[in-house]
């Protein structure tokens, strides 16, 4: 029988993870030795509640999933860079005081006026002789 | 983490609702995940953010070969694992990666109970491994990565693999010894002595 020393290093391995002779030894040993025996069932039973911590969840902050959701929405868009946001959000701010600017224009144009002054009416000129060029008066 | 074929497949065709949804199931699990490897809430959930960022941008290459949440730990892997990469600062990890509240996915069979209980426990020793031998063991033991898959997304050796591997679990098993009196070994015992159901 091979002695606890050569035989301690296979005892936290899995299964799989020893080669067929390992793997014989090791039972082998096990089979004889009550010490390296419980420390094997000790590694196996480890192994079992490592495995069952693959479906033990941890709850995140809060946030998180609201940050997920937004981070993937911009993806959707497109655009992630921080930069071209704050470009975008600029642009858009200022496309916004243009509209509004117009409008407030607009608005004042169409105004209707505070009084209706009626138009003066024409003079009319009286029949006057027309004028003889300088030119013409020499000849 | 259950998550339907049919939820996956409508994400992939763009439908906006099924991505939240798949989000919202998934992303517990991926936060998790992320805390084990990175050992910081912080980092864990830039990583979780990353994480679903790749998702989106690789999920029409998804074909179902593997389950959705195998590959889904695959990219959280190795966000994680460049996250680590470009991390400058350390961290202390003195209680960083303890969860504050462990949730069970569901009911369990009564015969598995007792590694449940021990896998509440674990969590906290896990988290306090050395972090190499830490991210080895949560690839490895807990989301059952196989020694080749550790030694790509940790860009080691398989030999050196199993090297941290072996030390991650030979120290763990001391420490829960340690913190318990020896209650792996009773309970494992106690469990030879009864004799084990197959």
């Amino acid at each position: 029988m091979t002695n606890c020393h050569s035989v301690r290093p296979l005892l936290p391995a899995r299964a799989e993870e020893l080669t067929v002779f390992e793997a014989r030894i090791r039972a082998e040993h096990v089979a004889a030795c009550a010490r390296c025996a419980t420390e094997s069932a000790a590694y196996s039973r480890l192994g079992q509640a490592l495995a069952v911590m693959a479906n033990l969840e941890v709850e995140p902050a809060d946030g998180t999933l609201e940050r997920v959701l937004v981070a993937i929405g911009r993806r959707r868009t497109g655009v992630t860079d921080p930069r071209v946001l704050a470009a975008a959000g600029s642009a858009g701010a200022l496309v916004a005081t243009v509209v509004v600017a117009r409008a407030v224009r607009q608005r004042r144009q169409t105004r209707p006026p505070v009084r209706h002054l009626p138009l003066p009416r024409r003079l009319r000129l009286p029949n006057l002789p027309v004028p003889t060029p300088a030119l013409a008066r020499a000849k | 983490m259950e998550v339907d074929r049919e939820l996956v497949e409508a994400a992939q065709a763009g439908d906006r609702w099924a991505l939240e949804e798949l989000v919202r199931r998934t992303h517990r699990s991926v936060y998790t995940c992320a805390l084990r490897l990175v050992g910081n809430p912080d980092d864990a959930a830039d990583v979780t953010q990353d994480v679903y960022l790749r998702v989106v941008r690789k999920l029409g290459g998804f074909r179902h070969e593997a389950s959705f949440s195998t590959w889904l730990n695959r990219v959280t892997t190795n966000v994680a694992m460049s996250t680590l990469k470009r991390r400058t600062r350390r961290f202390a990890v003195e209680g960083a990666a303890v969860p504050a509240d462990a949730r069970d996915p569901a009911p369990e069979p009564a015969e598995r109970a007792e590694a449940v209980a021990l896998a509440r426990r674990l969590e906290r020793l896990v988290g306090e491994l050395p972090e190499g031998q830490r991210q080895v063991l949560v690839l490895r033991d807990i989301y059952g990565q196989s020694t080749e898959e550790v030694a790509n997304a940790m860009g080691l050796t398989p030999g050196a693999v199993k090297v941290r591997l072996f030390r991650a679990r030979e120290r763990l098993k001391a420490d829960l010894e340690a913190a318990e009196g020896g209650q792996v070994v009773a309970l494992a015992g106690r469990r030879r002595a009864t004799g084990r159901r197959s």
